[in-house]
C-alpha cells in the first residue's frame, strides 16, 4: 500500500486524504459504553458546551438527558446547597420520574445515591412566590402562587444558572419615588411577604414584595432608626423614644411601648413576642409585643448602645462606652462584659459560638460568648468599620473607608479586600455567592465572594446608596436621586415560561 | 518462560507477549491486584490481558512507563481532578495525540485495567475535542451523521437556547 501511495500525484493523495479522513473518526458516544461516555461529559462544565452537544445527534441527545451528568454541573456550580436553604417541601410532591436505564446503570456503578443525599431532586418546588396582587385582604395574603415544579437536575441546574446569568448581566427593575419629602432611609428589610423601608422622616413604608402597593405606618413624631419585622408584624424606634408595634398586614398600629429615655437605636426579636431595644439612654429593655409590656431593663453599658443581635436566650450588644455585653434574657442579667476596643462599637454580629464586633477604632474583634475572651483582632481598615455580616466561617466587613473586606474565620486573617467605594460603606450584605455593596458614592457593587473580583455594577450611579438588601433572585436598593428617595426593585427570576 | 527479577510477561489478545516492570504494571489496579491475589506464581507465567491487542497495550504500558512515580490516587482525588477543569499536562497531551480509534482503545484499556488517571486524561481529552464546537462541527470532528429531522433539530436547538447567551 505504501508502494501504491508514492506512486500517487499530490491531487490523488488529496482524494485519498478526503476519502480516508473520515473513515478515521468514530463517534466516541457510539464507541465507548454509557458509562465512559457519562465520565467524559462530567469533565465539562460549561452547560453551553452541554446544550450545544444534545444538538448533535439521537444518540447524543440521549446521553446528555442523563441527569447524573446535570446533577454534578450543579454540583460543581454549587447550586445544591442555594435550593436546599431557600426552597420548601411541599406535601404534594410526587417522586422523580423513573430513572432512565443509562441512569441507573451508572449509579449502580459509581455504588452512589445522589438522589436522598442531593436536595435538588424532584420533591421541592422553588422558593414559593406571593401573589401580589392578592395582597390587599389579610386572609388572601397567603395565597401562593406556585413556578411550575422542578423535575430534574437539567431544570434545577436551567433555573439556577438562568438566575446567576441574570445576576451577572440582566435582571430587569422598577423604580419608585417612594415619599415626597427628602427622606433619608435608615433601614430595608425584606422579607417573604413584604419590602420594609424606614426614614428619618417618622414614616415607615410597607410594599409588596415586587414594590407595588404602599402603605404608610404613621406615628411617630421624629426619625425612625431602626425596626424589625417577624411574619406581619413590625416593630419600630427611633428618635421619639417610643418603640411602636405594628401589624403590616393592616396598617394598623397595635402597641406603643414606652420607657427608653433617648432615641432607640437598634432592634431585634428574640421569638414572636419578645423585642428588645438599644437605645441612647444606655439600656436595653426586653418587651413582651403581645402585652406590651417591658419585662425588662438591662443596665450596664455607659453609652448609648448602638447595634445588637440575638441568639438563642443570649443577646449581645455594642455600644459607644467601647464595651460588648453578653445578657441573659430570661434571667435579665449582664453575663460578660467584652473590653478591648479603643473606641466606640457600631456593629455587632453574633451567630451563638463567636462575636464579632467592628468599631471606630478601625478594628474588628472576634470573641467567644461562653468566656468573654478576645480570639482575634482584624485589622485593616483604615476607618470606622460600620458594616459586618458573619456567616458560618466568612465574616465580611465594611468601612468608612470604602474598603469591603471578606475574612475567614478559621484562619483570623482576611481573604479579600475590595477597593468598594470612594465614600463610606453604607451597605453589605452576603450570602454562598456574593456580596452586594452600597456606598455613599451612590454605586451599588456585585462581587464574587469566592474570587472577589467585581462582578458588575447595579444600577446607574445614584447620589447616595443608603441601603441595599437581597436574596435569592431580588436586589432593593433604596437610594437618593435628584434630591429624592427612590426605591429601586431588581428582579433576576427567570420569565415562567423560560421553565419546563 | 518466566520473565527477569521484577518484571512481568502479559499477553494481549492478539497473542504477543510483553515484558514490562512490575512497578509499572502496577499502575493498573486490576494487574496489582491480580499479582497480590496470585502471589509469586503470577511471576512464573504470561498475564493474560483478554480485552486488550498488543498495539493498545504498549502504548498503555508507555503512558505507565512515564507515570509510574507519580503519587498513587486516593477516591477523593479521582473525583476532584475531574471537577477542576479539563487541564492535561503537555505530556499527556502529546500522549494523546493519536487516531480517534486508539484514543478510544486507550480509553477503554484504561477503563478495563482499571488506570483511573489515564482514564481521566482520556476523557478529558475527548472532552476537548467536544468543547467549543457547534454541532455541526461536532460531528465533523467525529464523522457524526445528524439524524435529526429539520424540525426536531429547529426545536432541540430552540430548547437549549437558554445556555447560549452569556
Amino acid at each position: 500500500l505504501g508502494d501504491l501511495l508514492n506512486l500517487c500525484t499530490s491531487q490523488q493523495l488529496s482524494f485519498v486524504r478526503q476519502y480516508v479522513d473520515p473513515l478515521l473518526k468514530k463517534d466516541p458516544f457510539t464507541s465507548l459504553p454509557n458509562e465512559i461516555c457519562l465520565r467524559i461529559l462530567s469533565c465539562i462544565d460549561d452547560p453551553k458546551v452541554l446544550a450545544r452537544a444534545s444538538q448533535v445527534s439521537y444518540r447524543w441527545r440521549e446521553l446528555l438527558s442523563d441527569d447524573v451528568t446535570w446533577m454534578k454541573l450543579c454540583a460543581k456550580h454549587d447550586y445544591g446547597r442555594r435550593m436546599s436553604e431557600n426552597h420548601v417541601t411541599t406535601p404534594f410532591s410526587t417522586s422523580r420520574p423513573p430513572p432512565n436505564p443509562i441512569q441507573s446503570n451508572y449509579l449502580d456503578q459509581e455504588n452512589e445515591a445522589p438522589h436522598h443525599s442531593f436536595p435538588g431532586a424532584t420533591p421541592v418546588v422553588p422558593m414559593m412566590q406571593y401573589n401580589s396582587r392578592s395582597f390587599d385582604s389579610a386572609t388572601s395574603s397567603n395565597a401562593l402562587l406556585r413556578r411550575p415544579k422542578i423535575r430534574s437536575y437539567k431544570s434545577h441546574f436551567k433555573q439556577r444558572y438562568l438566575v446567576e446569568t441574570a445576576w451577572r448581566t440582566g435582571g430587569n427593575h422598577i423604580q419608585k419615588h417612594i415619599t415626597q419629602d427628602q427622606g433619608v432611609v435608615t433601614s430595608l428589610h425584606l422579607t417573604p411577604n413584604y419590602i420594609v423601608v424606614a426614614l428619618d422622616n417618622a414614616k415607615i413604608h410597607v410594599f409588596n414584595t415586587d414594590g407595588s402597593g404602599q402603605k404608610t405606618l404613621q406615628g411617630h413624631v421624629m426619625g425612625v432608626w431602626a425596626m424589625v419585622p417577624w411574619d406581619d408584624t413590625l416593630v419600630s424606634g427611633g428618635c421619639d423614644r417610643d418603640v411602636r408595634v405594628w401589624d403590616m398586614a393592616s396598617g394598623n398600629a397595635l402597641h406603643t411601648l414606652r420607657g427608653h429615655t433617648s432615641t432607640v437605636r437598634c432592634l431585634k426579636m428574640s421569638d414572636s413576642s419578645t423585642a428588645i431595644s438599644g437605645s441612647r439612654d444606655t439600656t436595653l429593655r426586653v418587651w413582651d409585643i403581645k402585652t406590651g409590656l417591658c419585662k425588662n431593663v438591662l443596665v450596664g453599658h455607659q453609652a448609648s448602645v448602638r447595634c445588637l443581635e440575638i441568639k438563642g436566650d443570649i443577646v449581645v450588644s455594642g455600644s459607644y462606652d467601647t464595651t460588648a455585653r453578653v445578657w441573659s434574657i430570661s434571667e435579665g442579667r449582664c453575663l460578660r462584659t467584652l473590653s478591648g476596643h479603643f473606641s466606640q462599637i457600631y456593629a455587632i454580629a453574633f451567630d451563638g459560638t463567636r462575636i464579632a464586633t467592628g468599631s471606630l477604632d478601625t478594628s474588628v474583634r472576634i470573641w467567644d460568648p461562653n468566656n468573654g475572651s478576645c480570639q482575634a483582632i482584624l485589622q485593616g481598615h483604615t476607618s470606622l468599620v460600620g458594616q459586618l455580616q458573619m456567616r458560618g466561617n466568612t465574616l465580611v466587613t465594611g468601612g468608612s473607608d470604602g474598603s469591603v473586606r471578606v475574612w475567614s474565620l478559621e484562619k483570623m486573617a482576611p481573604i479579600h479586600r475590595l477597593a468598594a467605594h470612594d465614600n463610606s460603606v453604607t451597605s453589605l450584605q452576603f450570602d454562598d455567592t456574593r456580596v452586594v455593596s452600597g456606598g455613599s458614592d451612590g454605586r451599588v457593587k456585585v462581587w464574587d465572594l469566592k474570587s472577589g473580583q467585581l462582578v458588575r455594577e447595579l444600577s446607574t450611579p445614584a447620589d447616595a446608596v443608603w441601603r441595599v438588601a437581597f436574596e435569592e433572585e431580588k436586589c432593593v436598593i433604596m437610594a437618593s436621586r435628584s434630591n429624592r428617595t427612590i426605591m429601586e426593585v431588581w428582579s433576576f427570576s427567570p420569565p415562567d415560561d423560560a421553565l419546563y | 518462560m518466566s520473565a527477569p527479577a521484577g518484571q512481568i510477561i502479559l499477553l494481549s489478545n492478539d497473542g504477543v507477549q510483553v515484558t514490562v516492570d512490575r512497578l509499572v504494571a502496577e499502575r493498573s489496579m486490576l494487574i496489582k491486584n491480580m499479582l497480590e491475589d496470585l502471589g509469586d506464581t503470577a511471576l512464573e507465567t504470561p498475564v493474560p490481558i483478554p480485552n486488550v491487542n498488543e498495539s493498545v497495550l504498549k502504548k498503555v504500558i508507555e503512558w505507565c512507563e512515564h507515570h509510574k512515580n507519580d503519587p498513587p490516587t486516593t477516591v477523593d482525588d479521582d473525583s476532584d481532578s475531574r471537577k477542576k477543569t479539563t487541564d492535561i499536562e503537555e505530556w499527556d497531551q502529546k500522549f494523546m495525540q493519536v487516531d480517534q480509534e486508539m484514543l478510544f482503545e486507550i480509553i477503554l484499556a484504561s477503563n478495563y485495567l482499571d488506570i483511573k488517571p489515564l482514564l481521566d486524561v482520556g476523557c478529558k481529552t475527548v472532552a476537548n475535542m467536544i468543547k467549543g464546537k457547534s454541532p455541526e462541527e461536532i460531528r465533523k470532528t467525529f464523522n457524526i451523521t445528524n439524524d435529526f429531522t429539520p424540525e426536531e433539530e429547529e426545536q432541540i436547538r430552540r430548547e437549549n437556547e437558554w445556555a447560549e447567551d452569556r
